[in-house]
């Protein structure tokens, strides 16, 4: 009986104490909410807005109801058109042209770098590492007049010459290759190379038949992140690009409507959902390999 | 010429640590794999700003391609005294911290609220993330246009809506709208930074923490906090140093007026606007050498993680 009492008087205190707890949890559950909430429409309102005017009717620009109403592909029409001087389409290409070739080139150095980096010991290790790091917090607006002048002796400031974008975006995208493989890469099981080379391949069979597969889901990550990086660029794309490498951030910002003194707000919205709209897919399909991507290249350990 | 004193340092650390058990042969190897990206980077950040340090003692305007000749610190000299230059490391200064604090602690609400289990993180995390991969060129004209507009924004279909008065953002306060763009764009970036260090954070301490009856606001100060000050440190200086150099959201949202012209905007217009050779590459060396004090800060907290994190 006592034994009982005794152990009843704690139950009940426990179960009052479960009460509070779970009251508490319900507020945190609830505030939690609140707080994704607020997260996403932090993160989507401004797109969602963008997408809504993009679809809306030229005529009905000024209609503000918060979801979609005259629902027309017009404006996509008009951002692809060229009757205004606007070579979107055209500028797409350029970018994707530019954009591949700044990857492999970034991959390709990359991986010999973050190799060295990241499986050799040898003496000097943090310099290089420093003059990487370095090179990367450098501010591209101190390089445009001097690149420019350099570019126009070469005469590649006229026609086709890719290169003047390509090598430019080379050295933004190249710290950033460098320092997210290197991060991949010392995670990697280095074990099999090294019984990959007892069994008789020479080193660079053991890389190539052993690691880089393995390394295969690291290196994509990087060419993302390289592409995107090069893709974003402005700057010196506004400066180096002609009419004839002309980016989608120069054709973007540069855009003019429909019709000629008028704000071509829908037809920027539809040229900022074609480039924007696809990025976001891509990312949410490639999630976790770009966040472990981005954490790995910006704080390892 | 670089490279070669690149290449006596190594010497020199090679001759100093004796200990290290790598072979020579291995040494070379690693030479090799390492030289092209470093020739790379230094043929194209440090030439070209060699080039800028001699062209900033040079009298070389565009507008006049005779008139030119060495002036030894002139353009400095024009630089400090043009009345450009205050209110343009101001304005630098003030973007800058402002857009770090705020995407700092936007940035921490967020990362402790994607901290916690729930279905749907990834994409709620992912969703997060955009903003910072979003083309900036695109998101300043996302601001400018669906944002900011004073016909179709939300913000004034908002404030229309609330019968508040309707506000041109860009126009009427640039320097705010300015800010709020890059703490959008931002604070995706110090989320990141944050949930790498929410996430290796020993769960044992604040279980126990929990079970010793301390609330979740004692927690995040005396456990949480400390435990995140390198992180936040990184996220701080990297943010900083990354800021400094923005250009396009003042290029397309404010075009350096009502207090938005940033040393890297002053500079550009300059040189392409104002087609001042000389003159802007005295401003492009300043710019150089603030983003050099904030970015050595940046990369001596960087390397004390790299060496904790490669000592593995």
């Amino acid at each position: 009986m006592t034994t009982a009492t005794t152990t009843a008087t704690p139950t009940s205190g426990r179960t009052e104490a479960q009460e509070i707890h779970f009251k508490s949890d319900r507020n945190a559950k609830i505030r939690m909410y609140l707080g994704l909430a607020a997260l996403v429409i932090w993160g989507l309102a401004p797109f969602y807005w963008m997408v809504v005017t993009a679809f809306r009717d030229v005529g009905y620009t000024f209609d503000t109801t918060p979801w979609p109403t005259h629902v027309t592909l017009d404006n996509f029409t008009t951002a692809f058109s060229t009757d205004r001087g606007n070579h979107f389409g055209a500028a797409l290409v350029h970018s994707v042209i530019i954009g591949v070739l700044t990857t492999a080139v970034a991959l390709l150095v990359g991986v010999f770098a973050s190799y060295a980096l990241a499986r050799l010991d040898f003496p000097g290790k943090y310099a290089v590492l420093g003059v990487i790091l370095g090179a990367s917090m450098f501010p591209g607006v101190a390089l445009v007049s001097p690149l420019f002048q350099m570019f126009s002796n070469f005469g590649w400031l006229t026609g086709a010459n890719y290169q003047a974008l390509i090598i430019p975006n080379i050295s933004f995208a190249l710290p950033l290759t460098i320092y997210t493989l290197t991060a991949f890469l010392s995670e990697m099981p280095w074990e099999l190379e090294e019984s990959a080379r007892i069994d008789g391949c020479t080193p660079g069979q053991a890389f190539r038949k052993i690691m880089l597969p393995l390394a295969a889901p690291g290196l994509f990550t990087t060419a993302i992140l390289a592409f995107i990086s090069s893709w974003n660029e402005f700057l010196l794309a506004a400066q180096f690009s002609t009419k004839s490498t002309q980016t989608v951030t120069v054709a973007i910002a540069n855009f003019t409507g429909a019709q000629p003194h008028q704000e071509p707000y829908t037809a920027v919205m539809a040229a900022g959902t074609i480039v924007t709209v696809p990025l976001i897919i891509m990312v949410l399909i490639f999630q976790r390999a770009i966040v472990s991507g981005l954490t790995a290249g910006g704080v390892k350990g | 010429m670089a490279v070669t004193e690149l290449d006596t340092v190594v010497a020199q650390t090679a001759t100093d640590k004796r200990r290290v058990k790598t072979t020579s042969k291995e040494v070379w190897t690693a030479r090799w794999l390492l030289l092209p990206a470093v020739l790379f980077l230094i043929l194209l950040t440090q030439i070209p700003f060699l080039t800028t340090v001699g062209y900033s003692t040079i009298r070389w305007n565009l507008l006049y391609p005779n008139d030119r000749g060495f002036t030894w610190f002139k353009n400095y000299g024009t630089a400090l005294s043009s009345g450009d230059l205050w209110p343009s490391i101001v304005a630098t200064v003030v973007i800058t911290a402002l857009a770090v604090v705020f995407s700092l602690l936007f940035g921490m609400i967020f990362a402790l609220l994607l901290n916690r289990q729930f279905r749907g993180r990834a994409v709620a995390r992912t969703l997060m993330i955009t903003p910072f991969l979003i083309m900036p060129a695109a998101s300043a004209l996302i601001w400018k246009y669906s944002m900011f507009d004073t016909n179709i924004g939300i913000l004034n279909w908002l404030s229309r809506t609330l019968h508040l008065p309707v506000i041109s953002w860009s126009t009427e306060h640039p320097l705010l709208a300015v800010i709020i763009v890059l703490t959008w764009e931002f604070t995706p970036f110090m989320m990141l930074i944050l949930l790498a260090g929410l996430q290796g954070q020993d769960t044992g301490i604040l279980e126990a923490a929990q079970v010793d009856g301390a609330g979740p606001w004692r927690i995040f100060t005396w456990i949480t906090l400390p435990h995140l000050r390198m992180y936040v440190e990184i996220g701080v200086l990297l943010g900083a140093v990354i800021i400094i150099q923005v250009f396009d959201p003042i290029a397309i949202l404010t075009k350096g007026t009502g207090g938005t012209k940033t040393l890297a905007y002053l500079l550009y217009e300059r040189a392409f606007i104002g087609l001042d050779v000389g003159q802007a590459a005295a401003y492009g060396v300043i710019t150089v050498v603030l983003t050099i004090i904030v970015a050595t800060i940046a990369l001596r907290t960087l390397f004390k993680v790299f060496m904790a994190g490669g000592s593995r």
